[in-house]
């Protein structure tokens, strides 16, 4: 083009292009404003089944718990430590043979339908009993759900079954999903355990597999002036490393579960314009355990257990592999259930002196090459915690004279070996304390479970005293007689030592600091983050 | 002897058989070096590098001193990937040697079997074969050699065919000797030497691919190799980087140490070959 042919009309052609071109970013970054905006979070882990009334764990809460919502949520200051959510009240009848749930009224599906206690029954009986992993222990007894009217949901039970145990398993147990989607159908196969249909403050529009999940805003949510959010983004980060670059480049304003790892924490919370926040995972500790197989004759003797608990440093452990992010523990119950935690259990100080001498007495003499015996060990592979530790106690062990071989595999590989073919001799393992020992720990030490489930006692352990307890706590309404039971099973897990408990552990969550009301309840990452913001 | 003065006299294949001979001493010497186990909890963790005189390399996350597990990581690298090696080299050239010689349909299917695992990338079917069978030093060997036999097969193979059209294996013939004598005292020492060329490649492969299977966690975990110590400090790289940097340097100076050496002994084999 030459100079004569510039005409009027081009040049404004050209003038708007470039308007337009410095307009752009400015639009963009006015989203980031209190109300509104899009969060960038990162994710580990891509779930096959996103469906939180099936797959009741942390992987699928993480994604799953903005759009489908379970009757109450955990809280730090509501009455039960809940906040009602579907249901707004909950009462047990004096037998435990009865629990009526109050629904909320004027809540909608995200395709448009009315929530309803037909639904809540639906899922109770359909779901949460039959299929969900957990549901099948805290409603192994649901018999019938009345609904009297829309609002109103009985669950009627065959056995009684403490008000305590439902209230401290709601959270995690009754994501209510929609009747007139999976009724009729294959619930497991139904496509929406992906395209996910909830009640939820955000609605799942898009899925990219190995890129991200798009939540967008649900502005029909029942809660009004809910979500904050325009948007969520859950952008698929595998690799650990990566999420906390990623955050310092700005390009994820969200890290939770302890995606970056404890080891990078002194440093990246000294990056200006980044938290480190350990609070949010209360109600979901994980606890590091040594898992025992009773069927060896050396660990069959109570002084052998005792000798490992006292070889092991928890110190150690707590400050060296967890950084400080971590406690000691005493026994099955952690401080974080205040409810039923009971300190006065015995304990093992780290004595190495003493270990020995508990395994001369057990009979178990050094030998020549200072070795009393050898095992074989199987850290867990799910957490890099579990696998230092699994290296941490081959040293503990290999002080007082056992020669601890270790065994690594991949988690189908562990599981199989650990859960299904018991090929193991001492193994660590990071089960979870759900808030209530009925839910996910008793079972780690009640004998009589077939093989092939994981996390549960498969170390071939059976006291008649323990299992009596546990099978008397799981039928008693009153609540302060359960708690107390609870507290002779800590004592006798804590004496017997059918596992050792070494430590527990919540996350960290790190986040830029323009993310607000971040972790303000105990189960926060795996909630509805309604009330989450972002400032511009 | 004539070989190892041929090897002296290029620089390349010196510089290698130094840093080879320095390594097979360090992997000998490991117990008298560093006594003990060198994953025992030894310091306090995270000691950075050259600031305690009995820990000149520091330590790692854990406590366990960097410089012990380099020394006996020497051992563990050297030793499986000799013993790969081997193996590989001695499985491949008896399939080579039997498929070269008896030619027709033994020769055609042998072939396909290393068309096959050559198809198959060698790493992938380390990790496959470790991850179905579970780690342990004897299967890491196995599992690097099955994916390194084919072609020392093929390279036996091709010398065999060519041998064995030359005149001294047909007079060999005509006096009547017996194939298998024939096969042994006429073709295998001809058909070796660029076989064992080959060699050294094959170690240093298998050297790299036993630190990639530790790496990823599937090495033997009750021996420390500079793999697994490069894959712990990865997870600390932007604090303690110069945890995977030694092992790294170590990983790096032998395998140049192991291609200098394989250089030279080409060369000099050529060399010979050539004053024939």
């Amino acid at each position: 083009m030459t100079i004569a042919h510039l005409s009027r009309r081009t040049l404004l052609q050209a003038g708007s292009a470039l308007l337009a071109s410095t307009a752009l970013p400015v639009l963009a970054r006015a989203q980031n404003t209190p109300s509104g905006g899009r969060l960038i979070v990162a994710a580990d882990s891509e779930p096959k089944n996103l469906n939180p009334a099936i797959v009741a764990s942390n992987g699928v809460f993480f994604i799953a718990s903005k759009v489908v919502e379970p009757l109450a949520e955990a809280s730090f200051d509501g009455k039960d430590g809940l906040s009602p959510r579907l249901a707004t009240s909950w009462e047990g009848s004096a037998d435990g043979k009865s629990v009526t749930f109050k629904l909320r009224e004027g809540v909608k599906w995200h395709d448009g339908k009315p929530f309803t206690s037909a639904d809540v029954a639906f899922s109770a009986l359909s779901i949460w009993k039959p299929l969900q992993n957990l549901g099948r222990v805290v409603f192994a007894n649901l018999e019938a759900v009345d609904t009297p009217d829309a609002a109103t949901a009985i669950f009627k039970f065959s056995k009684p079954t403490p008000l305590q145990l439902i209230r401290n398993a709601l959270p995690v147990v009754s994501s209510v999903v929609p009747k007139h989607v999976y009724e009729g159908t294959d619930i497991a196969g139904n496509p929406a355990n992906v395209k996910l249909v909830g009640t939820g403050p955000f609605k799942l529009t898009e899925y990219k597999p190995g890129e991200y999940y798009r939540l967008t805003k649900n502005a029909d949510y029942w809660n009004k002036g809910e979500p904050k959010l325009d948007e969520v983004i859950f952008r698929v980060l595998p690799d650990r490393a990566g999420a906390g670059a990623a955050l310092e480049a700005e390009e994820i304003q969200l890290a939770a579960f302890s995606a970056v790892p404890l080891t990078d924490l002194a440093r990246i919370s000294k990056v200006p314009g980044i938290k480190v926040i350990s609070k949010g995972y209360e109600a979901l500790t994980y606890q590091l355990v040594v898992e025992i197989n009773h069927r060896r004759k050396e660990l069959a003797d109570l002084k052998v257990r005792q000798a490992i608990a006292h070889a092991i440093d928890r110190k150690f452990v707590v400050d060296t592999i967890f950084l400080g992010y971590a406690s000691a523990s005493t026994g099955p119950v952690p401080k974080n259930a205040p409810e039923f935690y009971d300190a006065g259990v015995p304990t093992y100080a780290f004595d190495v002196a003493k270990a020995n001498a508990l395994l001369d007495e057990a009979g178990y003499k050094k030998g020549a090459n200072g070795t009393r015996f050898s095992l074989k060990l199987r850290p867990a592979p799910y957490f890099n915690e579990t696998k230092q530790f699994g290296d941490y106690l081959r040293q503990a062990l290999a002080a007082v004279g056992i020669d601890a071989q270790l065994v690594n595999a991949d988690s189908a590989a562990h599981q199989k070996a650990v859960y299904t073919d018991h090929d193991f001799d001492l193994a660590v393992g990071p089960p979870v304390f759900r808030g209530d020992p009925a839910i996910s720990t008793t079972i780690l030490v009640q004998s009589g479970i077939p093989a092939g489930v994981p996390f549960s006692n498969q170390g071939g352990y059976a006291s008649k005293e323990l299992d009596d307890i546990i099978a008397r706590a799981a039928v008693t309404v009153d609540t302060a007689a359960r708690t107390d039971l609870y507290k002779q099973f800590q004592k006798l897990v804590a004496t017997d030592l059918p596992l050792i408990n070494v430590a527990e552990w919540g996350f960290i969550t790190v986040a830029r600091d323009s993310v607000l009301n971040v972790s303000n309840n105990p189960r926060w990452a795996v909630s509805n983050w309604a009330d989450t913001a972002l400032k511009s | 002897m004539k070989v190892i003065q041929h090897l002296i006299r290029t620089p390349e294949s010196a510089i290698g058989l130094g840093i080879l001979v320095l390594l097979a001493l360090v992997a000998l010497l490991a117990p008298v070096l560093s006594p003990g186990d060198p994953l025992r909890i030894a310091a306090r963790p995270l000691l950075a590098p050259f600031t305690d005189p009995s820990f000149p390399l520091g330590t790692d996350r854990l406590g366990r001193d960097v410089l012990a597990g380099i020394i006996h990581g020497a051992r563990t690298s050297l030793a499986v990937g000799i013993a790969a090696a081997f193996a590989a080299i001695a499985f491949g050239f008896c399939i080579g040697l039997t498929a070269g010689f008896a030619g027709g349909l033994v020769d055609e299917a042998l072939m396909r079997v290393v068309d096959a695992f050559q198809i198959v990338p060698s790493f992938l079917l380390a990790l496959a074969f470790v991850s179905v069978i579970g780690a342990s030093a004897p299967v890491v060997v196995i599992a690097i050699s099955l994916g390194a036999w084919a072609d020392p097969a093929r390279l036996t193979r091709a010398q065999v065919l060519s041998i064995r059209e030359r005149d001294y294996v047909a007079s060999a013939r005509v006096i009547g000797m017996h194939p298998v004598e024939i096969a042994l005292k006429e073709i295998l020492p001809n058909a070796l030497p660029p076989v064992l060329a080959l060699s050294a490649i094959i170690v240093a492969a298998a050297i790299l691919t036993e630190a990639a299977l530790s790496f990823l966690g599937l090495g033997d975990p009750n021996v420390v190799t500079w793999g697994s110590m490069i894959a712990e400090g990865r997870n600390i790289l932007r604090s303690s980087p110069s945890l995977s940097i030694f092992p790294g340097i170590a990983l790096i100076v032998t395998v140049v140490g192991v291609y200098l050496f394989s250089e030279g002994l080409t060369k000099t084999l050529a060399g010979r070959r050539a004053e024939e």
